[in-house]
């Protein structure tokens, strides 16, 4: 019976190498999304940090002389032109008389804070303003023969339990979910076509007439089209291995890092996925009546794992979705990047359940190819 | 049949890949024979990694031995995971691990990509701290040591050394280095880039001496190197000061303020050194009232620590006009932060002193570094305490130049107190791959106070100061003088 599945694995392997265009679209994504995806996180990261050298109008400078240096050791200083950012830091009039009394004197920042790229550098600038202010706090407690520690009543020492690789928190989702959607949507079009698509061809009446079983058939195609899923998946993360090196995480105090053990664990992880994702895109192309039809009915059924994914990604998961297939999943392969304990009873009932779909797609497929509704698309 | 086979050569082509990565496996992070576990650096949120290493306390004493312990802070992207940068912490006696947030800020951007190392040397820190009691401020505050003189410190000395109970030997910059490299080794990485401040460079220097082929590249930052004595640094506080003075005398404001600055400081140290000033002041914390004996050790001491910082000098001149009208508030206030000796291993610190500097001074050295106050009590103080100590001097190949080829940036501040550039000339006349930049105005460790730190990062990257605009080193970074109790401030405007 193996020689007989491995027979037709071939035939499908070979009709599918012959649809070109389908598996350039599989691997377009492949290399694509990785690189698309990096592309976007660096030019976000450069838009939303601040500059190195931070260029804002300082209005009113000459009032406060000390505090205009001081902004200058941290690299925030007034400037002119195109690079400077729309945030005014303005002295009031009478702050020399205020410093000198003892008062608080005031500074004005006027800027949009609903500004995505200017929120790095306002937040800057107001930290800055803070240490300028605990800085001379100090040293006129220090000028009255006080020890400017007694001014920090509580001294607060944070323990973050956090390590680079798991500060990535919102990259990491996305990264796993281009991995997971992978598995969904490379192999779509090969899958349409070795069933819809044979279909229309009467290609498959040909294939039925042998004296093969129709669940040896649904089982050869789900094989053929998982093994082309696991390749995207392999490909997909490798060349996101490649393409996050590039991305300057450390930009944001993070990073990313896809090794070898990722990406042995995203593959055995992957492989349930991407046989229950076979099984589904063909027993959905089966149950359409032409090849049209089930792109559409594909593209809607493939957008329940696409959301239980995005759950995932966007960290909105309640703690039922943790145990729900794909959801767990993905969690596991973002504890793996992030170097923590993979949950693993979440993990083995999620891929139990996967296996469990896989299993009823597939008898399903094999019971509507006795059916001559199915076979000729009445 | 010729298109499935076009598809099975690609499948290989895939499989292929996988080889690909598995080639590029050695590369990945150091391997640690040492155990580490979580830790925490204070004032450092980020999560490091501590542990210690077992070693013989000398050659000769291979039985004993000293845990010597470690931490490491994690590049945040670890491009070079077979590279790691060690910070040398200065002192003689600071703890490297205490001082981690400080490590952190200085070496932030070379973080980036590189994991930071750092032992606290023998003596210091975790690894068998070596420290004296310490006067609390109430007694420090009360005490004349004018009238104890010499025995004074001797029985300090005698005090301490029968607490720690040790021989000093062991804990000199030469014994100290190998800890370094079985750190390193016990971490597993292959190479190191060395950054050392003040008596750090020191301990780097004899790293890179014994140590060559460990040693990437190396940053110098307030060179004290093995051959240039400690017991100059009277002259380096004395061309600090006298920068300040200069200052206030060319800003309009604070000579306006403050006129005759340095004749007021010479006639205030004239005036306590024949009768100190006998006051009552309030405690810096606790508000109780103490008993402030203000002798000329003490208030040349309090004026010397504030020069380390652009924060502190700022109130010198306003320090010294107060205490020359009786009001020793901003002295006391400057003092506070001594009390607990700086942080210092005190133990660890006259190990150093005693057996690498005092043995080589002669009689001309001494002469010659007595021709200033702080020399010249440093000088007293030492020939009375060192002999009680009793630390074998270091052997004198000890004292001749690093010669090394090792790429290496020296870093000078042109205001420091401690460690004047000349003193970087000094080190590199036999390092034939350095380079050393000066910083006019920047004190005592330059790392922290200008664009050093990126500088320094470029430098582990590239090994070279290359195409670095080092302009920015150029910048003044003094601050503007207290003109009154409450800042800079003042009523007319310029």
């Amino acid at each position: 019976m193996m020689k007989l599945i491995s027979v037709l694995f071939k035939k499908e392997v070979l009709d599918a190498s012959r649809d070109k265009r389908s598996v350039m679209a599989g691997l377009y994504y492949c290399i694509g999304a990785p690189i698309l995806m990096c592309v976007l996180f660096t030019v976000m990261f450069k838009q939303m940090a601040s500059p190195d050298a931070l260029k804002i109008t300082i209005n009113n400078a000459e009032n406060a002389p000390n505090l205009v240096q001081f902004l200058a050791s941290k690299e925030i200083e007034h400037g002119e032109g195109e690079e400077v950012k729309a945030i005014t830091l303005e002295v009031s009039d009478d702050y020399q008389e205020n410093m000198m009394q003892g008062k608080s004197a005031t500074v004005f920042i006027i800027a949009d804070k609903s500004e995505q790229k200017l929120r790095s550098s306002i937040n800057r600038l107001e930290r800055n303003l803070m240490l300028y202010n605990s800085e001379v706090a100090s040293l006129r407690l220090v000028a009255r023969g006080i020890d400017p520690t007694i001014a920090r009543a509580i001294d607060v020492q944070t323990h973050d339990q956090a390590t680079p690789t798991s500060k990535g928190g919102f990259v990491l989702g996305i990264a796993t979910l281009s991995i997971i959607i992978s598995l969904f949507y490379a192999a779509m079009g090969m899958a349409i076509d070795s069933s819809a698509g044979e279909r229309e061809r009467n290609s498959l009446q040909l294939l039925l007439s042998h004296p093969i079983s129709t669940m040896h058939i649904v089982l050869a195609k789900v094989g053929a089209i998982a093994g082309f899923s696991i390749i995207a998946l392999v490909l997909t993360t490798i060349v996101s291995k490649f393409a996050y090196n590039m991305v300057p995480w450390e930009m944001m105090g993070f990073t990313v890092i896809i090794g070898p053990k990722f990406i042995i664990s995203a593959i055995i992880i992957g492989l349930p996925i991407a046989l229950m994702s076979a099984s589904l895109l063909i027993f959905i192309s089966f149950l359409a009546k032409s090849f049209k039809e089930a792109q559409s009915y594909v593209a809607m059924a493939l957008f329940i794992p696409v959301m239980m994914s995005m759950a995932t990604t966007y960290d909105i998961a309640t703690d039922i979705m943790q145990w729900m297939p794909i959801a767990a999943q993905q969690n596991a392969m973002i504890e793996i990047i992030k170097g923590n304990a993979i949950p693993v009873p979440q993990l083995l009932l999620s891929s139990a359940v996967t296996l469990g779909l896989f299993a009823i797609f597939t008898y399903l497929s094999s019971r509507m190819l006795k059916s001559e509704k199915v076979v000729f698309g009445l | 049949m010729k298109k499935p086979f076009k598809f099975k050569k690609s499948l290989v082509k895939l499989a292929l890949l996988p080889l690909v990565l598995g080639t590029v496996l050695p590369l990945q992070a150091a391997t640690s024979t040492a155990e580490l576990s979580a830790c925490y650096a204070k004032g450092l949120s980020d999560r490091a990694q501590c542990g210690k290493i077992s070693q013989p306390l000398s050659e000769t004493k291979t039985e004993q031995k000293i845990d010597i312990h470690f931490m490491v802070i994690p590049a945040i992207k670890p491009l070079y995971p077979q590279e790691a940068i060690i910070a040398f912490a200065g002192g003689p006696g600071q703890s490297a691990t205490e001082i981690a947030a400080n490590f952190e800020r200085i070496l932030k951007y070379a973080r980036e990509n590189r994991d930071i190392i750092l032992v606290d040397q023998r003596g210091t820190g975790k690894s068998n701290l070596l420290q004296c009691d310490m006067d609390d401020l109430e007694q420090q505050f009360a005490l004349n040591d004018t009238l104890l003189g010499l025995d004074f410190y001797k029985e300090d000395a005698l005090k301490c050394k029968e607490k720690l109970d040790t021989d000093l030997s062991d804990y000199t910059t030469v014994a100290a280095a190998k800890d370094f490299d079985a750190v390193r080794v016990a971490l597993g990485y292959s190479k190191l880039h060395l950054y050392g401040g003040s008596y750090g460079t020191r301990i780097a220097l004899e790293y890179m001496r014994q140590f060559p082929d460990s040693v990437a590249s190396a940053v110098l930052d307030g060179l004290a190197p093995n051959n240039q004595s400690l017991m100059a640094i009277g002259g380096a506080i004395e061309g600090s000061l006298n920068a300040l003075f200069a200052q206030c005398e060319a800003d309009k404001k604070c000579a306006n303020s403050y006129p005759n600055l340095k004749q007021q400081w010479q006639s205030l140290l004239n005036q306590v050194e024949q009768t100190p000033i006998e006051v009552s002041v309030l405690h810096p914390r606790t508000s109780k009232p103490l008993a402030m004996t203000m002798t000329k050790m003490k208030l040349f001491s309090a004026i010397r620590m504030a020069l380390y910082s652009h924060s502190f000098r700022a109130l010198v001149p306003l320090a010294i006009s107060e205490a020359t009208n009786g009001n020793l508030a901003p002295l006391v206030g400057m003092m506070a932060p001594s009390e607990d000796g700086l942080g210092l291993a005190m133990g660890m610190h006259q190990a150093i002193v005693c057996g690498e500097d005092w043995p080589r001074l002669t009689a001309a050295d001494k002469a010659k570094y007595s021709e200033n106050y702080m020399g010249e009590m440093m000088i007293t103080g030492l020939d009375a305490t060192c002999p009680i100590w009793n630390v074998s001097p270091v052997p004198s190949s000890y004292y001749e130049p690093v010669a090394s080829d090792i790429p290496t940036l020296l870093l000078s501040g042109g205001l420091d107190p401690a460690t004047p550039a000349k003193w970087a000339e000094v080190a590199m006349e036999k390092l034939s791959n350095a380079t050393h930049l000066v910083a006019p105005t920047a004190t005592h460790i330059v790392a922290g106070q200008s664009c050093a730190n990126k500088l320094i990062a470029k430098f582990y990257d590239e090994k070279t100061v290359g195409d670095f605009d080092t302009s920015c080193l150029e910048e003044d970074t003094r601050k503007q003088f207290f003109m009154n109790i409450n800042g800079p401030a003042t009523a007319n405007k310029e």
